[in-house]
């Protein structure tokens, strides 16, 4: 994390994550709903189910609603219509009950920069029954604040304020973690530690609802994901069905270029122009003259075997899978997105 | 409510370790030598100049005369001073002085002083911030999604506000007892002070009126502070709520606050002025017998203003805290 | 590591518990004051005399301090003096020069427009007036203009105009002589012992051709007085009449009836050397 010299790496918690498969039950529940600010429609219609145990991914670009939705999700807007449920009770009838069971930071970790860390743990524990300060031992070494957690907040740096919102979170034993872009504000060695953070806390049998802006971290940490744009959800699944959706593509490189892209031409694939795929430049990169084709997976043996046979060389040939990029610039006709 | 008293624990610790208080008690730590030295020097030139308080007191109420023989003089004005010759021909033709020179009667006249404005803005060093510094630095959001739900929060947060406003009167007296101690003794706890003149008329009615020892008058006093002084914080909670910024309410409630002073001095010709809050904090008036502002104000009147004026507070901050959506 | 988790508890048990104890005792304040005003039981204090200790009676120049009270009207205020000063400040002042004792002025309770009924019911009523008057070796008045211009015009005599009607003048004369009587009296019973001086009237009207005619009756007044304070041997009466005859634009301030700075001088040097 950025500038913490001092304190440990996140410490990943080492049980396996045995039960994630096997618990369908849905820790948080949102049905439709809708929310109009001074007479101006932010959301239009959001559906999604969070279950036990799985990291759920929230993507969308800045503006699209993201962070409204979180907040109505933990009680600080009502929504206008429809319904969320956490843990079976509506958070927005019975919030005690609701919010028992959820540990969350919205936006950036704010926390009350003339306490220290610990006076601010102990003031959240207050808030529930049932969190000694056995607890606050207990999460602050789980985020590694040992050292610094008696000094005031007002000299943290931003990582540390990090921590300690999710020492905070954590405090009640949370079945559900909200993390709003989580990731904001942190360097790439921190980003790696709380991936691997998270995914311990899943492990354990917590649900994560995590919100980002970055499709790299969505794809490197979530199970599912639901894509939002124009206060609308355009597409719930897991990252994987999602890719399936957005279609492969297959990187020949030959030994004689020309020759080989008459004959993938001839034998009617689907070639794709540089400027046209969504593929990393980072793939492609390295390669010397690829030609991209779309094509279905099961056609390269084929393939391979007729050019061998006319006297093509292969050098290579691969199989790419598509960012969620692509996926989602076709979902959001051409929303710019980070 | 077995889950209220650790709210109300938070919300205690924060404001102390936010150290509002502290800026409360710097604040009276150096205004009040200030008045007491300025005491002080009336208190050393009437010495030079009067053999004792009988002669002072003749001497004022002389002055006092001299203004009604006055055609320059508006009638307001003479009321006034005619009601003040009344009062002191009272402790005079009974032989007590009315201001002994002691630690006691200072702080008296400092508390009863400081009621329209300086207490007032003490108070308002604590509860302007209470809701507005949460939203302005964003910690409301890790406040309210606790599972407590929103009313419990701001009960913690009045009665919170309601112990500070307790500390700050009481504060207020001891510092000042200490420091103004100093120059002129800690005595007078004893000293009567006559209270129930009645000058809802043009002349002062002491029918009912009764000596009580001071120590016993500085409490009664110091309730009256702590009643106008909770109506000011309870406004002012509503205002922060309602607001969201800490100078925002801060200007808005120091507008108010002064306001009632102005038409105060000023306003006896619209009767209307008597509705307002502020034109009724000084409650200390009606134990000193001074005459209220404007005509047909009376304790009864006064409180019954300021409770209604906190009431809509009260109702209207939760109201809007309860439902508003948090944004920013 | 210890020491800090625990001052979270520590601190608000010592804050809330202060907090608590001072809310409890303002709220009993505000209950007892609001039960107090609203419904009080009246207790009455018993009216007490304070009692000043009488001066010896000696000459004023052998005593350790001279102490003034002096009671009145506009004249004794010092009205039309615009350094404020009046003849008794400046009988303060002379008398310091004069013997070098300290000379203190307990009170001046003069009023404008003050009349010898009103101060008289003043001397007899008024507990601080007493208390003052006990206090003093030397007493300084004026009084009795009033009276009598109002007996002739109902106006004060600061106000008196043109139309004088000299029998009107003449029938109030004894009513007014009376009233000088009776604080005359008060003042006597009060503190037999103390040095007292009256300021005789003096003649404003000497140069205004209509009102000359009133004159004599002025210096009448004066004399009637004398006639009354020779019983006491502590009071004289000092004269002022012949002071601004010819000298009002001198003497007189722009109201033309009271004296200006230089004739409250005149008087304070009449008042200082008829003390002993």
């Amino acid at each position: 994390m950025t500038s913490v010299t001092d304190a440990p790496p996140l410490r990943p918690l080492t049980e396996p994550a045995v039960r994630r498969d096997i618990q369908p039950e849905k820790v948080l529940s949102v049905r439709g709903i809708k929310k109009s600010i001074r007479g101006k429609m932010i959301i239009h219609d959001v559906s999604f189910d969070v279950r036990a145990g799985e990291i759920f991914g929230f993507l969308g670009p800045n503006g699209s609603g993201k962070t409204t939705t979180i907040r109505m999700l933990v009680d600080l807007i009502k929504p206008t219509a429809g319904a969320i449920e956490i843990g079976g009770f509506n958070v927005h009838r019975h919030p005690e009950e609701a919010l028992r069971h959820v540990g969350c930071i919205v936006e950036n970790p704010e926390v009350y920069s003339y306490m220290s860390g610990w006076e601010n743990l102990e003031h959240f524990a207050r808030m529930q029954p049932g969190i000694g300060r056995d607890r606050i031992d207990e999460v602050v070494a789980i985020v590694g604040l040992e050292q610094r957690i008696h000094d005031k907040v007002k000299t943290y740096s931003l990582g540390m304020r990090q921590r300690l919102g999710i020492a905070q979170a954590l405090l009640g034993r949370p079945k559900l973690l909200i993390l709003d872009e989580p990731t904001n504000g942190l360097d790439p060695k921190g980003i790696k530690e709380l991936r691997e953070f998270i995914r311990s806390l899943a492990g354990q049998g917590m649900s994560l609802f995590i919100s980002s802006h970055l499709l790299s971290e969505i794809q490197l940490m979530c199970d599912r994901v639901a894509i939002i744009s124009h206060g609308r959800v355009r597409a719930v699944g897991t990252v994987d069905e999602l890719v399936a959706q957005a279609g492969s593509y297959v990187v020949w490189q030959f030994d004689q270029t020309e020759a080989g892209r008459r004959l993938l031409a001839e034998e009617g694939v689907r070639l794709v122009a540089n400027d046209e795929h969504q593929i990393e430049e980072g793939i492609l990169a390295p390669m010397k003259e690829p030609i991209v084709a779309q094509m279905p997976a099961g056609r390269i043996q084929d393939l391979v075997e007729k050019a061998v046979r006319v006297g093509i060389g292969i050098r290579s040939v691969q199989h790419v899978a598509p960012t969620l990029e692509e996926l989602f610039l076709r979902m959001t006709e051409g929303e710019s997105i980070g | 409510m077995d889950r209220l008293l650790p709210l109300v624990q938070n919300e205690t610790l924060k404001i102390w370790r936010k150290k509002r208080f502290y800026v409360v008690v710097l604040v009276l730590i150096i205004l009040i030598p200030i008045f007491t030295y300025a005491q002080m020097r009336i208190s050393q030139t009437n010495a030079q100049n009067f053999k004792d308080w009988r002669n002072q007191v003749m001497n004022q109420i002389n002055d006092y005369q001299s203004t009604l023989a006055s055609d320059s003089v508006p009638e307001e004005w003479k009321r006034y001073r005619r009601i003040a010759v009344q009062q002191l021909q009272y402790y005079l033709d009974r032989d007590v002085n009315p201001s002994t020179p002691d630690a006691i009667t200072f702080t008296r006249g400092f508390m009863s002083g400081s009621v329209t404005l300086f207490y007032p803005l003490l108070v308002l060093a604590i509860a302007s911030d209470l809701v507005s510094g949460e939203r302005t630095t964003g910690t409301i959001k890790m406040l309210l999604t606790r599972p407590v739900r929103r009313w419990k929060i701001l009960l913690s947060k009045i009665l919170a506000m309601m112990l500070y406003v307790s500390l700050i009167v009481v504060t207020s007296f001891v510092l000042c007892y200490l420091i103004s101690g100093v120059f002129f003794g800690y005595e007078g706890w004893d000293a009567p002070v006559f209270t129930g003149f009645d000058v809802s008329g043009a002349q002062v009615d002491s029918t009912n009126v009764h000596a009580i020892p001071q120590w016993q008058y500085m409490i009664m006093q110091g309730g009256l502070i702590w009643f106008s002084s909770m109506t000011v914080a309870l406004l002012a909670l509503m205002v922060s709520v309602l607001l969201r910024g800490t100078a925002a309410s801060i200007v808005t409630m120091m507008a108010a606050v002064i306001t009632g002073t102005i038409l105060g001095n000023m306003a006896s010709s619209w009767e209307s002025a008597k509705y307002f809050f502020s034109v009724n904090l000084d409650l200390t008036m009606y134990m000193n017998g001074s005459p209220p502002p404007i005509a047909g104000m009376s304790l009864p009147f006064s409180l019954t203003v300021l409770a209604i004026w906190a009431a809509i507070s009260i109702v209207v901050s939760f109201l809007v805290f309860t439902k508003q959506d948090i944004l920013n | 590591m210890e020491n800090k988790r625990t001052s979270s508890d520590t601190l608000w048990r010592v804050v809330g518990l202060a907090a608590l104890l001072s809310t409890a005792l303002l709220v009993a304040g505000f209950g007892y004051a609001v039960k107090d005003l609203v419904w009080p039981s009246p207790e009455h204090t018993p009216i007490q005399s304070p009692q000043a200790e009488l001066p010896a009676k000696k000459p004023l120049s052998e005593s350790s301090e001279i102490r003034i009270t002096a009671i009145g009207d506009s004249l004794t205020k010092g009205f039309g003096d615009d350094e404020g000063q009046g003849y008794v400040k400046q009988v303060v002042a002379m008398l310091r020069d004069k013997w070098g004792i300290p000379v203190r002025l307990n009170n001046n309770l003069a009023v404008n427009g003050l009349r010898a009924d009103e101060l008289a019911e003043s001397l007899r009523t008024n507990k601080g007036y007493q208390y003052t008057i006990q206090q003093a070796n030397l007493v300084l008045f004026t009084i009795g203009g009033n009276d009598l211009f109002q007996s002739v015009t109902g106006e004060k005599a600061s106000e008196a105009t043109g139309q004088f009607d000299l029998e009107k003048l003449k029938a109030g004369m004894p009513e007014g002589l009376q009233r000088f009587e009776a604080v005359i009296e008060q003042i006597h019973a009060l503190n037999p012992n103390a040095h007292v001086v009256y300021v005789g009237l003096f003649n404003p009207f000497y140069e205004m051709e209509d009102l000359r005619v009133g004159s004599p009756y002025i210096q009448q007044w004066n004399q009637q007085v004398y006639d009354i304070l020779h019983r006491y041997d502590n009071m004289t009466i000092v004269p002022t009449y012949d002071l601004f005859e010819n000298a009002s634009d001198l003497y007189l301030s722009s109201d033309h009836f009271h004296p200006n700075h230089l004739g409250y001088e005149q008087i304070a040097t009449r008042v200082v050397q008829s003390l002993r």
